[in-house]
């Protein structure tokens, strides 16, 4: 009896115990719960920044369509369903005035998109993401922007906005920096913009004024075209300008003047690069000005020496190295930084210091930002893409200048002029006057096509390089170009026509020529001579050549010359020496 | 009037909430004695619960509330789960998507995820705690064998369903986790290779295209984990709970001291040396085969006439309070992990780029340690001997004793703390040796590859453990101590294991000190 009532006071005390601990768990549970769904389904940020915006909306409504869309609005997540590109973007949740002109002088994210975008590719169809990436899923800041762990595809900042147009626009003809800037000079100095606008300069004479007349704005005729005969139709005009006193002489006589043929492809072709993207056109133009593709790959295109580059603007910033990046873990942030000094963000990086401006580097940045591939139904794609992807023409202008400028200004300076970076050779001046003039096109061409195995040129025939054989006789041309000297006779037909004696040759190698070329022909500091592609492609008349002029302005003396330093070689000797590097079919290190 | 005419319709209407109330609440508001018994004992739900349990069953220190706990989380996941499959798509192009979706745009998606994520997390490491204390309490004695067994059926289960709920965000956590798992499926082939079996005798692609409904992980080993965690596991998993907790009742019901009586009235199995001839031979008697309900208590006389004093209390409301408090401390927990943390989720699955190191859930991280050094041991062998060996340990150890004290008194307490010293040691080598000095392969590189399979690091632990509790076998004359040491291995075994697989592993499952040191790009 004792020991059950024991029991029951026992119980008791523990049974009032669990009382007030269930209690307690149960409204801590119950608090929690009603915080979870209050926090979620309440106060998330996004109604109270949509409820701010009705507030907007409602201050601004002015007349009736304006009332009607205040009142319309509703408190609610919204979306654009994209299934042909497989998303779903939600930033219009909080982005709601991105397709009403009035919110242009609200603050962000009230704010209506820049330019004349949404027209062209209305939301509706495209969403945001494919142009600015980000989680176009996510309702919530930072998440939506993307810069979360575990989002590869975080949002592109907005001072490089326009790299988002390089996932369609992969195919804009831009030639390089030199010639878009020669473009526009031309078209500046021919007072374009005295009735024209472009890109948002321009137009500086406005109707209603003595005689003035707006001309169209200019800004997209790159991708709306113009008519072909303008420059005849503007000529007609300029005659009868005088003639016609209702026209009036107006800017037709005080602006407009005949304009060279040569002038005028210049300015066609600068205005073939007005797509409405200025910012991207001159980052595309300044990327292949530099001669990056001289050591990496964009769509097959370009040298090994470095990764390729097709797919930079997506890389996911979880699996880059920031252990010598300072600041933000962001793409963008890693690239400008690589640019700046490549050797400290990846050590052992063949890649040299370029001495970039912050300007150039910032226009670098926003270009390889442009790099993604994403797979879209054709009908999203510019129909230039078609050109690209169907019919072979480059993304880029394919005409000498640039080619050379895209492809070997990197190594052999913007000019042609040679170049040497540390801890490299250096690299042959290719517009060399005595190098063309000892060099036939064949041979030029030939060294672009094969390059030289075991060293650092490559071969940019098609299969490996990628470029075609009508662009490598375009770069043969501009180096003539730029060189000023064109090709020369010659004299005998034969490739190889030396007869000389060899030993006599290997003393005289030995004792002028080693020091730089190596004992072997190995190449030192000057270039290998041994090198099966060289020996392939050179005539016996570009080695004699090249040995008795010799190249002025680098370290090779011409020996048929008379010098201070050099002794003169006589004919005889040169062809002996001819004679021993011919005699290295295999080369030996 | 006071003439008892047939009730009207109106009488009827008027009487009709008392008589509603009357046909589900029968047996009146449970404040007697009786009343309380009948509140347990006809409810359908209830009657899982003997009418009446002793008190010291509902300490806190008897148990720690680890059963109770398993089922409230398995409540808290099957409520959490259906609201999920309103939600989710198990489809590889959408799957993702659904749950950034659940995430972001469901009213409350993101706490009922993350809910459901860290309880079934909880309900892994419950399962092992509650493993660990029936073990050290010897509830697996005689007669609870066979629900021991149902136990580890249990156990496996819910590593089971952890698992296949862990594929179904398709994320890249996800993806690679079931490579993994696919590849132990197939590492049978890696014997048979070895074994010199012809190119067509391939066991290990069948049980990988059984786990992955074809050659390779994709659409269809989506669907085929979706079945399997939504429908086919849930449901083995309640019918052995239920033979769960019948066993539990039939086989004595819940803890409480040795020498009382089960609440059903019979008396629990006696021990103690062979009477002896002085004393009278008392009737050992065995565990109730048959329970009667006990429908109602009086203060006066027990019907126990002669027996001991009854110190049991009713059910209603004292253990389902303790219950219910169990249940809301883990509803607590699960809700506040589910508001401050989210569950994890990583980039969509991309076949293109592997994760490096691609790491399984942190409960198969010891398992992926040794499968490191062998796929097919390490992944197969082990675990099935590892699992039957658990199971069968009531067959091994049949001394009897009293379950319910910790480690069987002082000597058990002496055995565990020395396995454990013991099992730490072997596996801090079992990791150290290879990782400094590396293995067979490195030292005789010609070595045949069977040798590689059966002679790896994982094995000689696995031995190392059973030997050691050979010779406490031996050294005490005891299986229940031997059983002690070899548990106690397994179990410092495992969280070591797991803490090198978490946190000393990185990309090629190279050893690195911290994920500081860990090569980028």
């Amino acid at each position: 009896m004792a020991r059950s009532l024991m029991a029951e006071v026992d119980i008791q005390s523990t049974d009032r115990r669990v009382k007030w601990w269930l209690l307690i768990v149960s409204l801590a549970t119950l608090a929690l719960s009603v915080a979870a769904a209050l926090q979620e389904n309440v106060f998330p940020k996004w109604r109270s920044t949509r409820a701010t915006y009705a507030e907007i909306l409602q201050r601004k409504a002015t007349d009736s369509p304006g009332r009607a869309i205040a009142d319309q609005f509703e408190i609610g997540p919204d979306q654009h369903v994209l299934p042909e590109l497989e998303r779903v973007d939600r930033c219009v949740t909080c982005h709601t005035g991105i397709d009403d002109a009035r919110m242009a002088d609200q603050q962000q994210p009230f704010r209506t998109h820049p330019g004349d975008f949404l027209a062209v590719h209305p939301p509706t169809d495209f969403g945001c993401t494919i142009c600015h990436r980000g989680q176009g899923l996510a309702t919530a800041l930072p998440d939506a922007h993307g810069n979360v762990p575990f989002w590869p595809k975080p949002m592109i900042p907005s001072r490089y906005a326009y790299a988002g147009c390089g996932v369609c626009h992969t195919h804009l003809n831009v030639p390089n920096l030199v010639t878009l800037e020669e473009g526009r000079n031309v078209l500046e100095r021919y007072d374009c913009l005295a009735c024209h606008r472009i890109d948002g300069r321009g137009g500086t004479l406005r109707p209603g004024e003595a005689g003035g007349m707006e001309g169209p704005d200019l800004s997209h005729v790159g991708t709306s075209g113009f008519d072909a005969t303008w420059y005849e139709a503007h000529f007609e005009r300029f005659q009868q300008a005088g003639h016609r006193p209702e026209v009036g002489p107006g800017p037709w006589k005080t602006s407009f003047g005949p304009i060279a043929e040569e002038d005028r492809r210049m300015i066609e072709s600068f205005l073939a690069t007005r797509v409405g993207a200025a910012e991207f056109v001159e980052a595309k133009s300044l990327f292949h000005t530099l001669g990056c593709l001289g050591c990496h790959k964009i769509r097959g295109t370009g040298g090994e020496d470095g990764p390729d580059l097709t797919h930079l603007g997506e890389k996911n910033p979880r699996h880059m190295d920031f252990a010598h990046v300072a600041g933000e873990h962001t793409l963008a942030n890693w690239l400008g930084q690589h640019l700046r000094w490549p050797g400290k963000v990846v050590p052992g990086s063949q890649m040299p210091v370029l001495g970039l401006s912050d300007e150039q580097i910032d226009k670098l940045t926003l270009y390889v930002l442009s790099l993604r591939v994403v797979d879209l139904p054709d009908r999203f794609r510019p129909k230039d893409h078609i050109l690209v992807e169907r019919f072979g023409q480059r993304e880029f202008a394919a005409d000498g200048a640039t080619l050379y400028t895209t492809f070997c200004a990197a190594c052999h300076g913007p000019e042609g002029e040679g170049r040497r970076y540390p801890d490299s050779t250096p690299f042959p001046s290719v517009a060399n006057p005595d190098f063309l003039a000892a060099a036939d096109d064949a041979f030029i061409a030939e060294t672009i096509r094969s390059g030289r195995p075991g060293r650092r040129m490559p071969a940019w025939n098609e299969n490996e390089g990628g470029l075609r054989e009508q662009e490598i006789a375009r770069i043969v041309g501009h180096l003539r170009d730029l060189g000023g000297v064109g090709e020369p006779e010659v004299e005998t037909a034969e490739h190889r026509w030396v007869q000389a004696d060899a030993k006599a040759g290997q003393r005289l190698f030995l004792a002028h020529c080693a020091g730089c070329h190596g004992a072997q022909g190995e190449g030192v500091d000057a270039p290998q001579l041994n090198n099966k592609a060289l020996l392939a492609a050179a005539g016996d008349t570009y080695l004699v050549e090249t040995i008795s002029r010799g190249r002025r302005g680098t370290a090779m003396p011409g020996f048929g010359r008379p010098s201070p330093a050099y002794p003169v070689l006589p004919d005889s000797d040169i062809k002996s020496i001819v004679a021993f590097i011919r005699t290295w079919k295999e080369p030996s290190k | 009037m006071a003439s008892h005419s047939s009730p009207t319709f109106l009488d009827n209407l008027k009487a009709l909430p008392g008589n509603l109330w009357n046909a589900i609440f029968r047996h009146g508001r449970p404040t007697s004695d009786r009343a309380r018994s009948q509140a347990v004992f006809s409810n359908v739900f209830l009657h899982i619960h003997s009418a009446r349990v002793h008190p010291h069953s509902l300490r806190l220190a008897t148990t720690w509330g680890l059963g109770v706990g398993l089922v409230a989380q398995f409540i808290i996941l099957t409520v959490t789960g259906i609201l999920l499959m309103v939600y989710y798509m198990p489809a590889i192009g959408m799957a993702y998507d659904s749950m950034k979706d659940i995430h972001y745009v469901v009213p409350t998606g993101r706490v009922i995820r993350n809910v459901h994520r860290w309880a079934s997390h909880m309900m892994v490491v419950f399962v092992i705690l509650h493993m660990m204390r029936v073990f050290y309490t010897a509830s697996y004695k005689k007669p609870r064998e066979f629900n021991w067994m149902v136990g580890m059926i249990l156990f496996v289960l819910t590593l089971a369903l952890a698992f296949t709920g862990y594929i179904l965000p398709w994320d890249q956590l996800a993806y690679w986790a079931l490579t993994i798992a696919a590849n132990i499926a197939g590492s049978p082939n890696e014997l048979t290779a070895s074994l010199g079996f012809a190119e067509g005798f391939k066991p290990g692609d069948v049980l990988k295209e059984l786990l992955l409904g074809s050659s390779e992980a994709g659409q269809h080993s989506l669907i085929r984990f979706y079945t399997l965690h939504c429908v086919f596991l849930p449901v083995l998993t309640t019918i052995a709970v239920a033979v769960h907790f019948w066993r539990i009742r039939k086989d004595g019901g819940l803890a409480r001291p040795q020498g009382t009586p089960t609440p059903a009235g019979g008396h629990p199995p006696k021990v103690g040396p062979a009477p002896s001839m002085a004393a009278p031979a008392v009737q050992v008697e065995e565990a109730p085969r048959k329970t009667y309900g006990l429908m109602c208590v009086v203060r006066d006389r027990s019907p126990h006439t002669g027996k001991d004093p009854d110190e049991t209390v009713p059910s209603w409301p004292y253990l389902l309070r303790a219950e219910l408090l169990v249940f809301m401390v883990v509803m607590l927990m699960c809700v506040a992990l589910g508001y401050f943390f989210d569950a994890p989720l990583r980039e969509l699955a991309n076949p293109a780029l592997p994760e490096n190191p691609a790491k399984a859930p942190w409960y198969f991280l010891g398992l992926q340690e040794i499968v490191s050094y062998s796929a097919f041991v390490g992944g197969i062998v082990i675990p099935t001997l590892t699992i039957i060996g658990l199971g069968l340990i009531p067959f091994l150890d049949r001394e009897e004793e009293a379950p319910g004290i910790w480690f069987s008194g002082p000597r058990g307490r002496r055995a565990a703390a020395q396995a454990a010293v013991f099992a730490m040691i072997a596996a801090v080598l079992t990791v150290a040796i290879p990782v400094n000095f590396g293995w067979l392969r490195n030292w005789f590189p010609g070595i045949h590859q069977l040798v590689i399979i059966f002679v790896n690091p994982g094995t000689l632990l696995t031995a190392a453990y059973i030997v050691w509790s050979l010779v406490v076998i031996r050294r005490t004359r005891s299986t229940r101590l031997g059983g002690i040491a070899l548990f106690t291995c397994f179990v410092v075994g495992f969280v070591i294991l797991t803490y090198v697989g978490t946190y000393l592993r990185g990309p090629n499952w190279d050893f690195y000190w911290s994920t500081s040191q860990w090569p980028g790009h």
